[in-house]
């Protein structure tokens, strides 16, 4: 399959001169279309740095990301912002949704951010991402009226709901029980399979990393292996 | 419009600060209008009591000259637009002379139907009729009351010639001025061209009102210039009374300007503590797309909502603030200007939105790194 992504050479240094850190030490590596890999290290391993690149949340010291053929590390603020929105899709550990917004209104953000008017395809989209959920009937709940998991699987549905390409998780089930946890990475497997969507999952937790495809390991700004992992699934 | 939706529902979603903000400023705008249409009101009172009823211009003959012709008036009335009337009149001096008493009277001759469109004498009347026929004067009401001549009465005066003369009281004014109530005197034309030798086409000078008192200045100037007159204008024989309504203006607006001041102060630091609260959501919105410039707007909206909401709580405060002093037994009301309001409305809105520049900046700095990072 045809490369999604390439990490190429990526670096990322904190501060300068003496206290400079260097977090990320030259990490280059490819990530296939409709792939389900892992990233996993250690606290402060520099794993969720990658990610924040790979995301363009944040902007590499040298190397460059290359995203569905673009080259990311030349565009603008403006630009950066334009493939988040309709490339990338994110989970984080905390579920960042908007307290002041309901259930749909914080499902239906970006298509709203990129100023599209849904389409009654996009809106059977939603109903149907609240039903793979298990969020039926809670639309017009607020936010902040949810429970820890179904806060986490409405912010999964804000990812998915711009059909990006690639899905990034940041420990996206750190904040989460057995059940909800088990939970998710079925859900993210049913999407994976049904809708062909990359996902990218930084863990701290081997058991986690078991669970996808490929797992790449980052230990002191390093990509010290990247493997297949057959008995995922 | 997703930034205007955002912009209210952070309103609504923290309602007591937004309505205390909301209050400062309805506070702010509410005493601008109170305060600068007291200030307009009370002026207008007493430009209009100095000279409502009293010639803005005064044309007297020029160097060499006695007298100015008659068709003066028209002419001055036909070059300038601000020209509201142009009376010509004959005026002189005259003495009272009674057992007692021999009292200076400034008499001024002219045709009652012009003289009362400066004068406004036929709605001032306390006693008779405003009525000049020949042989027949007005008085003023101290004068009156001071030297018991009431309509009907005969009043003697010594002319500047010498001879006496003899007139009929035919009613009694109020001027709102006790000098002009005690020293002005009013006769027909012809009485007053008798009285001082004159032609018909002879008179002492020619007063006018204009529309904009504040122009009289620059039109005497003009009309000097242009038909070789001398021209007297109010504001030269009013300086006192000028220059206290300037001082009078530059605190009102000093008073405005401080108040605007607080008030822009009060929603800035609101705005920048919303900024603050607001900052997750922000950095969230930035994580899945939110351009800058849009993140931004998000706080002029909030400034807008705020600013069009508090204006218009401000308006309505300061439409019960006049209403209320219109209870209060003062010489004058207030009236309340559309057009400063509407200037008070938009100098209110454009204060706000003034105040979001900073919050709205920093929001469109943000890096939504700030935000995941620091959890």
């Amino acid at each position: 399959m045809a490369d999604l992504l390439v990490a190429d050479a990526l670096e990322k240094v904190y501060g300068e001169g003496d206290t400079a850190t260097r977090a990320l030490k030259g990490v280059s590596f490819t990530v296939a279309e409709g792939e389900f890999a892992s990233i996993v290290g250690q606290s402060g391993s520099g794993k969720s740095t990658l990610l924040n690149l790979i995301g363009l949340l944040d902007t590499p010291s040298s190397g460059q990301v290359l995203f569905a053929g673009e080259n990311t590390t030349a565009l603008g603020r403006k630009g950066r912002s334009r493939v988040r929105n309709e490339g990338l899709g994110f989970v984080f550990q905390f579920h960042y949704l908007l307290p002041e917004f309901t259930v749909w209104e914080n499902l239906t953000m970006p298509a709203q951010i990129a100023g599209r008017t849904l389409s009654a395809d996009e809106r059977s989209r939603a109903l149907e991402t609240l039903a793979l959920l298990g969020l039926e009937g809670l639309e017009k709940k607020n936010a902040n009226q949810l429970s820890g998991g179904q806060k986490q699987r409405v912010a999964i549905g804000r990812a998915l709901m711009n059909r990006p390409k690639l899905i990034l998780a940041d420990e996206p089930t750190g904040n989460l029980d057995t059940k909800n946890t088990a939970t998710v990475y079925e859900l993210f497997r049913t999407i994976n399979a049904e809708l062909g969507t990359t996902f990218l999952i930084v863990t701290h937790d081997r058991a986690v990393a078991q669970q996808t495809d490929r797992i790449l390991e980052v230990r002191d700004g390093e990509l010290v292996q990247d493997v297949r992992n057959d008995y995922a699934g | 419009m997703l930034s205007f939706k955002i912009a209210a529902r952070f309103l609504k979603s923290s309602p007591g600060q937004s309505a205390l903000i909301m209050a400062g400023i309805a506070v702010g705008i509410a005493t601008q209008i109170f305060v600068g249409s007291l200030i307009t009101s009370l002026q207008a009172d007493l430009i209009d009591s100095a000279v409502g009823s009293s010639a803005h211009i005064t044309l007297l003959p020029g160097d060499g000259q006695t007298t100015v012709p008659g068709n003066l008036a028209a002419e001055a009335s036909g070059s300038e637009t601000l020209v509201s009337t142009a009376v010509p009149v004959r005026t002189l001096s005259g003495i009272f002379v009674d057992s007692d008493d021999s009292v200076p009277l400034s008499i001024t001759g002219g045709d009652a139907g012009l003289l009362d469109t400066i004068y406004g004498l036929s709605e001032r009347m306390t006693q008779g009729s405003f009525r000049l026929g020949e042989g027949e004067v007005v008085v003023g009401t101290v004068f009156s009351e001071k030297y018991g001549i009431e309509a009907g009465d005969e009043l003697d005066v010594l002319l500047p010639s010498g001879s006496p003369a003899t007139y009929e009281v035919s009613g009694v004014f109020d001027l709102g001025q006790a000098t002009a109530n005690e020293r002005f005197a009013f006769v027909d034309a012809g009485s007053a061209a008798d009285a001082l030798g004159m032609d018909d086409d002879e008179y002492s000078a020619v007063q006018i009102q204009l529309t904009d008192v504040f122009a009289s200045s620059e039109v005497a100037a003009r009309l000097a210039d242009e038909f070789d007159v001398e021209a007297a204008d109010w504001q030269a024989e009013n300086e006192q009374l000028l220059s206290g309504l300037a001082a009078q203006s530059g605190s009102s607006a000093m008073i405005q300007a401080f108040v605007l001041i607080a008030v822009a102060l009060g929603i800035a630091s609101t705005l920048a503590i919303s900024a603050v609260q607001k900052t997750r959501q922000i950095g969230i919105l930035k994580a899945i797309g939110m351009g800058d410039a849009a993140a931004g707007r998000i706080f002029l909206w909030q400034a807008a909502l705020l600013g069009v909401g508090g204006t218009l709580g401000g308006i309505a405060l300061g439409y019960a603030l006049i209403a209320l002093f219109g209870v209060v037994p003062v010489p004058f009301s207030i009236r309340p200007e559309p057009g400063f309001i509407a200037l008070s409305a938009g100098i209110g809105i454009t204060v706000a939105l003034l105040s979001s520049v900073i919050p709205a900046r920093s929001t469109s700095r943000l890096d939504p790194i700030e935000v995941i990072q620091n959890g």
